[in-house]
């Protein structure tokens, strides 16, 4: 220790002023606490699509933090019309009612089609496929039930705080939704 | 001696001789990850621009294989091209999420092997910590604050300054939102909807459209023309009074409009719909103009040929023409002929074919797309802005398909747009759509249209009833504003005429009923002896009657029946007549006919 | 097709065009199914986790004054709340979430965001930035690969340490303002814990990296906007961390310890003729101070217009106001143009909302302004304050608290029994000789 540098009316004047600013941090910081505390909730939340704002626009497949979205096309089986000629799976004015490449809408060939009963067919979304482009979704919607639509699945999204594509939603349908709660499921077509 | 000191802790004498082998290999294990990690890096970073996600989404080969296909679409090696182009397209992407997927957890791999083995090697070449020289300089820290304060200067001008020019380069330029809110709302004065403000200049006004024929069933949608000297007579043997003949341009049932010395009419099948402008004077065609490819998606509307794709009457507000088709299409164009906008509302879904006509007020298109059943909730009613098509307000209606053309009128200052629906009279605010009043009072196929005259409206629940409203109040007015109602020979084509003192109503077997238009009271009846699905149409005090065989009658618009006129026309007749002053154009399944009043010195007649 | 339209007019059950079918052969519906999200014990597990991490830390640098400990930590955190975690809940990025709930009333903010935001705060009040040693897991990833520590020049470290502040005033502004989350959005790292993202964020996540081989924790000291609240929080701290808690020897072993450049060498007391040229020029600095406020906040207001265009209602504004009076476009449409669209259904709301945004914006503007002032000013005070020193002491808001500099300490190496306190008495005479000389 030199002494003759800091003389100790200094040092206790410093600690003093410290003391002070110590607690108006701690008071700030306990009005900010109070402030926030009222607006929070106990629960966690998601990032989810509101289907009937989906404009199907195909920004979900290209904007996503994961090299593959973890926005999928999802199945409303109630509401669907089991339709032999399904607008969300054949392209416009397709070629034949067969599952070759030259009909189909799906890029990655996600959906199943399968045969129930004259005339009716099932389609089934593989996850694992699916990109989330909302090309069948477009289709379903424009000339079908709607029953297919797009949701965030969150076994596989990060929830990320500022979520990419929300932010370049074109329907600004992302919003956040309470945890226990994470799916904005369709029950009515329109 | 403090060499010594650390010596202790960092290399002690028996770890020397070795250590410089350990430094060796942490050395070369550190090269080997770096190189490694280097190498992955690069490749992800390739691999990462080379597959983009629009080649899956989009490849351009395929869809220019599918494009072929159309053209050709039975060739068998075509499909096969496809599906193969199709699989080597997906077996790319889902081979580059799976190299991404792996390229980074190698990368992640080498790049803690790198970091372990050169923290390792620093570790062996640990040194020891010595103090350095002392500074030569005196007041160290007032050199440091000097220059501290110098860099933190400039630092705050660059900060200020590119704060500056960003909010000059991209600033004063942007027009803010609160600037043009005040100007939508300043430019939109019709929002108030108060009566007496003058008219937008974009739309002509009722008096204009009074002087022509601008919408299906005349201005003011009631059949009634306020021309004074409409032909009486004519003679289609001679040619008497038939200002000029020509062929029907186009297919299509929807009736003539007239506009400023100008016959506008549409047609069309699935293939090709158009839109074709006549001389008034000549019956020369000014232009014509096709509506096609609207939508990018294949048609889907199953249009019956019994109505065809033509059956709605086209409107105009006096600065352009609008045509709606039974696919949805809707087209506007300039009365020069220019396309200005268009749009497709379909698929529709209507048994018969969508029929509704359109109607126009002030700046707006008002178009009623009733469809399906009632349980599908798929009708609308829209008002778009005239001038860009774009939908200003829409509103869904719980009905089924219906055929009748809305009616824009006057109510007590206000205007409402009354359209019709199973089983009610809904009338909304033409300003924006609010529902303001309905009535419980129709069943079965809604066609004919509602006709409003001397302050009182006139609908027909076909072959059941004819109603006649008061259009005023506020939410259900079944029980108080249903004035009376008639029960006999009842339209279920055609639409009431009325010039506010009497009514008439048309059957399709020909029937005609004169009602008095203030207590319903039957005035005479009488059967005109042929199919009509015509309108029946007032002018100059004579009302107007075209059969399905091309008989025309003229009987006086009176409370006692007297014909005036009748003759056979060689045409056949399903749209309903227009009047203009002196004239009457009439649209054929043969011919479209001008007809024009014969006076002695076989002049045009006095204008009005 | 035409069997589709027919069967679609058979009957109408539901709201549907094609109504579902009654299957004859009795097949059943699948269900559709929905994941579910994150746990919420687990979120709250986070904060656990973060709550004995913190105490971990406190006890590892005050108590055991143990940098292994710290390292093993650190390696922890790096594992936990970067890879495991993929680095979202933090700290860094939940003070935008409460600015957005402060601004925006509507926005529920999870306790849990909450608890990762007041913690580290509160501990630092006390303790000095206890996060930064050894939970943050952006700091974890710097410290261990810094190998190769080089000085950064004090002018310029003095410069860029202002630039956590700004970008505290900037997250704010956008956070509150409920246009962007952007500290999460330009965050380094993150894509570096999820392993994918953004190509241009992986990449400069890769180069700040491979910097902080060479410099110290460079995103923590020039940029992180989370550190610049903690050094304020850490600058009044109680408890603050010591090359040695016994008495310093002046040895200045420990001068280049500290790679963060927060070691503080000690300092006289000025003379009296530069101690009134320095009273006259911190006259000055703080007359200057209200016009950098006022110059600042004049800046900030012009700035908020394009800065405004961030907010993803006002941009969709922009685009209607400038595709006012073009027709409806036919034919594909991108989803800009169906942005339009939907813009075009109800344009009066979409351009009050975004002139009410607007308006939010330039009263953010002023007080963005005013704080970018306010930082240049005390820090150009800050820098022209003489504080007497005896001792090598870090710098409690700069300090990281990584424990490094204790290694140092010949002091500390006797106190911790590595070694014998005969070495210290007897080195004690050559330590307060000429320095510099020894180096065999």
């Amino acid at each position: 220790m030199n002494p003759g540098i800091s003389k100790p009316s200094s040092v206790t004047r410093r600690q003093f002023l410290r003391d002070g600013a110590r607690a108006a941090g701690l008071a700030g910081l306990g009005g900010l606490l109070g402030l926030v505390a009222e607006r929070s909730t106990a629960k966690g939340t998601v990032w989810q699509i509101d289907p009937q704002k989906c404009v199907r626009c195909g920004n979900c497949a290209l904007y996503c933090v994961l090299e593959q979205s973890a926005v999928k096309c999802v199945h409303a089986y109630a509401l669907c019309g089991y339709c032999q000629l399904c607008t969300g799976y054949f392209e416009p004015d397709p070629n034949d009612l067969n599952t070759g490449a030259e009909n189909c809408l799906c890029p990655t060939s996600a959906i199943k089609r399968t045969y129930i009963e004259d005339p009716y067919y099932e389609y089934t979304i593989d996850e694992q496929l699916c990109i989330g482009c909302a090309k069948c979704v477009e289709g379903c919607h424009r000339f079908g039930n709607g029953s297919l639509f797009l949701q965030v699945r969150h076994d596989r999204c990060l929830n990320c705080n500022e979520c990419a594509i929300a932010k370049v939603c074109a329907g600004d349908a992302f919003r956040r939704v309470p945890a226990d709660q994470p799916y904005l499921l369709k029950t009515d077509t329109f | 001696m403090l060499t010594r000191l650390f010596q202790v802790e960092a290399a002690s004498p028996p770890r020397q001789s070795g250590g410089e082998t350990v430094l060796l290999a942490w050395r070369l294990t550190a090269w080997v990850a770096g190189v490694f990690s280097l190498l992955v890096g690069i490749t992800l970073l390739v691999e990462h621009t080379r597959a983009k996600p629009n080649d899956l989404l989009q490849p351009p080969q395929l869809i220019a294989a599918k494009e072929q296909l159309r053209l050709d679409p039975t060739n068998p090696q075509l499909k096969q091209d496809i599906r193969e182009l199709d699989w080597r397209l997906r077996q790319r992407y889902f081979r580059h999420l799976a190299l991404m997927g792996f390229g980074v957890h190698l990368l992640a791999g080498g790049v803690i092997v790198l970091v372990l083995a050169m923290m390792q090697a620093a570790r062996c070449r640990k040194r020891v910590p010595l103090p350095g020289p002392k500074a030569a300089i005196p007041h160290p820290a007032a050199r440091f604050a000097a220059r501290a304060r110098w860099a933190v200067a400039a630092c705050g001008i660059v900060v200020g300054s590119g704060l500056f020019v960003l909010s000059r380069a991209l600033g004063p330029n942007l027009p803010t939102p609160a600037a043009e809110l005040d100007k939508l709302l300043a430019t939109r004065p019709e929002e108030s909807s108060s009566p007496g403000h003058p008219q937008a200049a974009d739309a002509a006004s009722l008096a204009e459209l009074r002087q022509n024929w601008p919408r299906f069933l005349g201005a003011d949608g009631n059949s009634f023309s306020p021309s004074t000297n409409a032909p009486a007579s004519w003679n289609p043997q001679t040619g008497a009074g038939i200002a000029w003949k020509v062929p029907t341009p186009t297919r299509g049932f929807g009736s003539p409009i007239v506009w400023a010395g100008q016959v506008f009419l549409s047609g069309g099948d699935a293939r090709q719909r158009e839109v074709i402008c006549l001389d008034a004077q000549t019956g020369k065609i000014l232009w014509q103009q096709p509506v096609a490819s609207v939508s990018d998606r294949p048609d889907r509307t199953e249009v019956p040929d019994s109505t065809g794709y033509a059956a709605p009457t086209m409107a105009t507000d006096g600065r352009r023409v609008y045509a709606f088709f039974a696919n949805g299409d809707c087209a506007a164009f300039t009365l020069a002929g220019q396309p200005a906008w268009a749009r497709n509302f379909g698929p529709l879904k209507n048994p018969y074919g969508h029929a509704t006509s359109l109607a126009t007020w002030r700046d707006r298109l008002i178009l009623q797309l009733d469809q399906g059943e009632s349980e599908d909730g798929n009708s609308k009613l829209y008002a778009l802005d005239a001038r860009t098509g774009q939908t200003v307000w829409q509103r869904p209606r719980k009905t089924g398909a219906t055929w009748a053309t809305p009616n824009v009128i006057d109510a007590e200052g206000k205007a409402q747009v009354i359209a019709l629906s199973v089983p009610w009279v809904i009338a909304y605010a033409a300003a924006d759509g609010a529902e303001v009043w309905r009535a419980e009072c129709l069943n079965g196929e809604i066609a004919p249209s509602p006709a409003c005259a001397g302050g009182l409206l006139f609908v027909a629940s076909p072959s059941e009833k004819l109603l006649a409203i008061r259009p005023s109040g506020q939410g259900d007015i079944t029980q108080t504003h249903l004035l009376w109602t008639w029960e006999d020979s009842i339209p279920d084509v055609t639409s009431p005429a009325s010039d506010g003192e009497l009514v008439f109503i048309l059957t399709t077997s020909g029937m005609l009923t004169c009602l008095d238009a203030r207590d319903g009271k039957k005035q005479w009846e009488h059967d005109l002896e042929m199919e009509c699905h015509a309108s029946p149409a007032l002018a100059a005090g004579r009302l107007y009657l075209f059969g399905q065989k091309g008989t025309a009658v003229v009987v006086a618009a009176a409370r006692e029946f007297r014909e005036l006129f009748r003759t056979e026309m060689g045409d056949a007749f399903h749209a309903s007549p227009a009047f203009v002053q002196d004239r009457m154009f009439l649209r054929g399944m043969t011919n479209v006919w001008c007809v024009r009043t014969i006076n002695e010195a076989g002049k045009e007649g006095a204008q009005p | 097709m035409a069997l589709l339209w027919l069967l679609s007019a058979v009957a109408s059950l539901a709201e549907q065009r094609f109504p579902p079918p009654d299957f004859e052969g009795g097949h059943q519906l699948p269900v559709t199914t929905t994941p579910p999200a994150r746990a919420l014990t687990l979120d709250y597990l986070d904060v656990g986790v973060l709550g004995l991490s913190l105490g971990l830390a406190i006890w590892l640098v005050y108590r055991r004054r143990s940098r292994k400990g710290l390292i093993v930590l650190s390696i922890f955190s790096l594992l936990y709340f970067g890879f495991w975690r993929h680095g979202c809940v933090c700290a860094i990025g939940s003070l935008q979430n409460v600015a957005l709930a402060l601004g925006d009333r509507s926005y529920a903010l999870p306790l849990a965001v909450l608890a990762f935001f007041v913690l580290p705060l509160a501990v630092a009040i006390f303790a000095g930035r206890i996060f930064c040693a050894g939970v943050c897991p952006h700091g974890a990833l710097q410290d261990l690969v810094l190998l190769k520590p080089l000085k950064v020049p004090p002018g310029l470290e003095a410069a860029l340490s202002v630039l956590p502040f700004l970008y505290l005033g900037a997250g704010v502004l956008f956070a509150a303002t409920g246009s962007a989350f952007i500290i999460c959005e330009y965050d380094p790292f993150v894509p570096v814990f999820r392993l994918s993202g953004r190509a241009l964020m992986v990449l400069s996540g890769a180069a700040l990296l491979g910097l902080s081989i060479f410099v110290g924790r460079p995103y923590c000291r020039f940029l992180c906007p989370y550190g610049a609240l903690l050094k304020l929080a850490a600058a009044v701290a109680k408890w603050r961390v010591r090359v040695t808690p016994d008495n310093c020897t002046q040895c200045r072993l420990c001068e280049a310890s500290c790679p963060f450049g927060a070691m503080r060498e000690p300092q006289a007391r000025p003379g009296t003729q530069t101690h009134a040229r320095d009273r006259r020029r911190l006259g000055w600095l703080l007359l200057l101070l209200p016009l950098l406020l006022a110059g600042g906040g004049w800046l900030g207001y012009r700035f908020s217009a394009p800065a405004s265009r961030l907010h993803p209602t006002v941009s969709l504004a922009d685009l209607l106001i400038r595709a006012q009076g073009s027709p409806p476009k036919i034919g594909a449409l991108t989803p800009d143009d169906l942005a339009l669209e939907r813009a075009r259904q109800a344009p009066q709301e979409i351009l009050a909302a975004a002139a009410a945004i607007q308006r939010r914006f330039a009263i953010g503007g002023w007080i963005f302004g005013a704080w970018v002032g306010l930082v240049f000013g005390v820090k150009l005070i800050s820098v022209s304050v003489h504080r007497p020193r005896t001792d090598y002491e870090p710098d409690s808001g700069d300090c990281f608290a990584c424990a490094r500099c204790f290694e140092y300490c010949p002091n500390e190496l006797v106190r911790r029994g590595v070694i014998p306190a005969t070495t210290l008495t007897a080195a004690a005479p050559e330590i307060s000789g000429p320095p510099g000389l020894d180096r065999s």
